[in-house]
């Protein structure tokens, strides 16, 4: 009896063990993710590790949630020669301390070994380099621009609009109507707040005042950076804003834009991800443009971004399979296989997009916003997210600075300054990203 | 030979508080991401703190909170501890209910607050606005932001701190509680005489553990607010985390850390001086 029972929890065991997928490749690669929801999990493990897993017997890729946190918890691991294998951080800011740290895989031998400068676009490939050395390549680019619900527009007369001079006329015709102008919200994730300071900046100051700051050429207390700041401030007192923006999650912006409590919302690309809840049964009602410039910029302005960048540990267990799983991914087959199902968060930037041919549930308002971003970038009308190309300290001021100039805490001024200062020690210290030229 | 008994406590105090205490101190000297090599920099972490007006609000918000939870918890946690003395049957269940809201995860504590009562739009807020009562979201403005976040956590905590007064009530006499019965002696002159004068040494390491506590104070802030808006609800230990892992400056977080021990540093300074008054 005893032996019996013992055959049969060993079998069990065994048939666990098979079924694990822990055991089904040679070597784990592991990767540390941010958050991501049920169904944006579930997207990955079909069309990511299952996929890649079935095609490379050698390795098992593994991912990690890890949730918001996730820098921080990275930064810890790398510092004590842990962590993962496929280093996953917010940007090239980071990527810059970490490469310079030696924590992080010079990756030019395997770009070239398999072909990734031929099948990534330049612009984006340069922002990983460190020091004439690749360090990381770009998960996603993304924008900002304005979304938009077409019936509340059209309901009222209201033309989408394309100047600062119009979005004012047409923002306070909202107020007038108790529509809030600007549906935003900061409740969930305080660094909302610097979405709407790189629009101002490169909308109104203009992309090439941007480039002339950030390279140190001009200082962020002249004229152009004052009229930005002093634009938001006066946004925010006439109401544009509404009441409620320090208690609305970025999910009930989009909420409230598709129940018309909101007519735009300026946001990025990967609210597009939230569109199909929050607009279901009424997708056509979505419109994304450009946010309006100030005189003298051309329109559209695109603030490009990269949200999250791909490095190889140096201390990486398994290089060779974190190499593998990034070939992978980089490749029109993923691509279009996780834009069918998740917009705006996997806007890989390839080279060659021709051959990819999105589902038609994929909302046409994102493949129409995503073909116009190309156009834009490619006319030299692109400008710079903060989160992207200022480094921490700077980055980390406009979230907070920007509350206490709404909340007359400070001065438009007082910020600036402020924001110059700590931006001129960082440049001294070499945390400023390389700004590819225009 | 008997000294080895302290071994194992001693190997865990040097690895997991007095190395990372001595380094903290070390790198509040230093410049330091911390990713790339640190460079010694001297007084310079702390001479920012001290021009810095956020450091200077936050610290203030510190206070404040200090304030708060030496009083609020602590009134209610004696008298209804207090009460429980009085019911014959079912101090069981009260404890349990009161002490519910501790065994909840703070962050979940936080979002239900901010999302379901707090929120002008989904909460209990909204629904009472719709009823005409001028609500509005306190963790939304400047004046009342810190205090929308203190009543969740003193929400959480003062059944802690009643059910720890309870027990300590019960060690009372209790012939000196029937003496003062038979006295004739009224609830707040039994309080006043016997009860709190029974239970001070428990008061004063609760009061004194509360300065302490609050000067760690992270969750409720980091998750409700992140210390806005404007830095209203900073407190120190949410600068410390921005300035370390979001703008990469460790030394001065380093340093913030070290204006926070120090505040510790008195109040254990006082239940030091406490615990050898009630030795001798």
């Amino acid at each position: 009896m005893t032996n019996n029972i013992f055959k049969r929890t060993s079998f069990m065991a065994l048939a666990v063990m098979a079924a694990t997928p822990l055991f089904a490749g040679d070597k784990a690669v592991n990767w540390w993710y941010e958050s991501a929801n049920p169904g944006q999990q579930e997207a990955l493990s079909t069309h990511l590790i299952d996929k890649f897993n079935a095609s490379d017997k050698d390795h098992n890729l593994i991912i990690d949630y890890r949730g918001d946190a996730l820098t921080q918890q990275l930064r810890v691991a790398l510092l004590s020669g842990t962590g993962p294998d496929l280093v996953q951080t917010p940007g090239p800011a980071f990527v810059a301390a970490m490469a310079r740290a030696g924590q992080l895989l010079p990756l030019d031998d395997i770009a070239a070994s398999k072909g990734w400068n031929d099948r990534i676009l330049p612009f984006f490939l340069d922002l990983g380099r460190f020091d004439g050395k690749l360090y990381a390549l770009p998960k996603t680019y993304e924008t900002l621009g304005l979304f938009y619900n077409k019936k509340v527009m059209s309901d009222n007369g209201w033309k989408v609009p394309t100047t600062i001079k119009d979005f004012e006329k047409v923002a306070d015709q909202m107020v007038a109507k108790g529509i809030v102008p600007i549906g935003a919200g900061n409740s969930n994730w305080r660094p909302a707040n610097e979405w709407h300071v790189t629009l101002a900046m490169n909308s109104i100051a203009g992309p090439d005042n941007m480039q002339k700051a950030l390279t140190g050429q001009m200082s962020w207390t002249e004229q152009p950076f004052v009229d930005s700041v002093n634009a938001l401030k006066r946004w925010w007192d006439k109401g544009y804003f509404g009441e409620n923006y320090f208690s609305i999650s970025t999910e009930q912006m989009i909420s409230n834009l598709a129940e018309g409590i909101s007519a735009m919302a300026p946001t990025g690309s990967w609210s597009f991800g939230d569109v199909p809840t929050y607009f279901e049964g009424q997708l056509d009602n979505v419109g994304f443009a450009g946010f309006p410039s100030g005189e003298g910029v051309p329109y559209p302005i695109y603030a490009l971004g990269i949200g999250t960048t791909f490095s190889i540990a140096s201390k990486a267990e398994n290089p060779e399979g974190a190499a593998a799983a990034l070939d992978f991914m980089f490749d029109e087959g993923f691509y279009t296989d996780i834009n069918n199902v998740w917009q705006g968060e996997w806007n890989l930037p390839l080279r060659d997009l021709s051959n990819v041919k999105l589902s038609d549930d994929v909302l046409p308002a994102y493949t129409a916003s995503m073909a116009a971003l190309a156009s834009a970038v490619n006319n030299n009308q692109y400008g710079y997210t903060s989160w992207t190309f200022m480094p921490p300290a700077t980055n980390s001021y406009v979230v907070s600075g920007i509350e206490e100039v709404w909340l007359d805490e400070i001065t438009t001024e007082q910020f600036l300054s402020e924001l110059d200062a700590i931006f001129k020690q960082e440049l001294a210290e070499g945390k400023v990203a390389d700004i590819p030229a225009r | 030979m008997y000294r080895l008994f302290i071994l194992p406590t001693m190997i865990i105090n040097i690895a997991v508080i007095s190395i990372p205490a001595i380094l903290t101190i070390i790198l509040a000297f230093y410049r330091w991401d911390g990713i790339s090599d640190p460079v010694f920099i001297g007084l310079e972490n702390f001479e920012r703190l001290w021009n810095d007006r956020i450091f200077w609000k936050a610290l203030r918000n510190n206070l404040i909170w200090t304030a708060l939870f030496l009083t609020f918890p602590i009134i209610i946690g004696l008298v209804v501890a207090s009460l429980l003395l009085t019911v014959r049957r079912g101090s069981t269940f009260f404890q349990i209910i009161y002490l519910f809201p501790l065994v909840i995860s703070a962050v979940i504590s936080a979002r239900v607050w901010q999302g379901m009562i707090y929120n002008p739009q989904s909460g209990i807020v909204a629904l009472l606005e719709r009823y005409g009562l001028d609500l509005y979201d306190p963790l939304s403005r400047t004046a009342t932001a810190l205090y929308g976040v203190a009543v969740v956590d003193l929400w959480h905590w003062w059944g802690f701190m009643a059910v720890i007064f309870f027990a300590a009530l019960r060690q009372v006499p209790q012939e000196q509680i029937e003496a003062a019965r038979l006295e004739g002696a009224t609830y707040f002159q039994m309080m006043r005489w016997v009860l709190i004068p029974g239970i001070m040494p428990t008061i004063t390491l609760m009061m004194i553990m509360t300065v302490i506590w609050s000067f760690l104070v992270f969750d409720f802030v980091y998750v409700m607010t992140q210390g806005g808006p404007a830095s209203s609800s900073e407190v120190l230990s949410t600068m410390a985390y921005r300035r370390a892992f979001y703008e990469l400056k460790v030394g001065n977080a380093a340093a913030i850390a070290i204006v926070i021990s120090l505040f510790g540093l008195v109040a254990t300074f006082f239940y030091l001086r406490l615990q050898r008054g009630e030795g001798e």
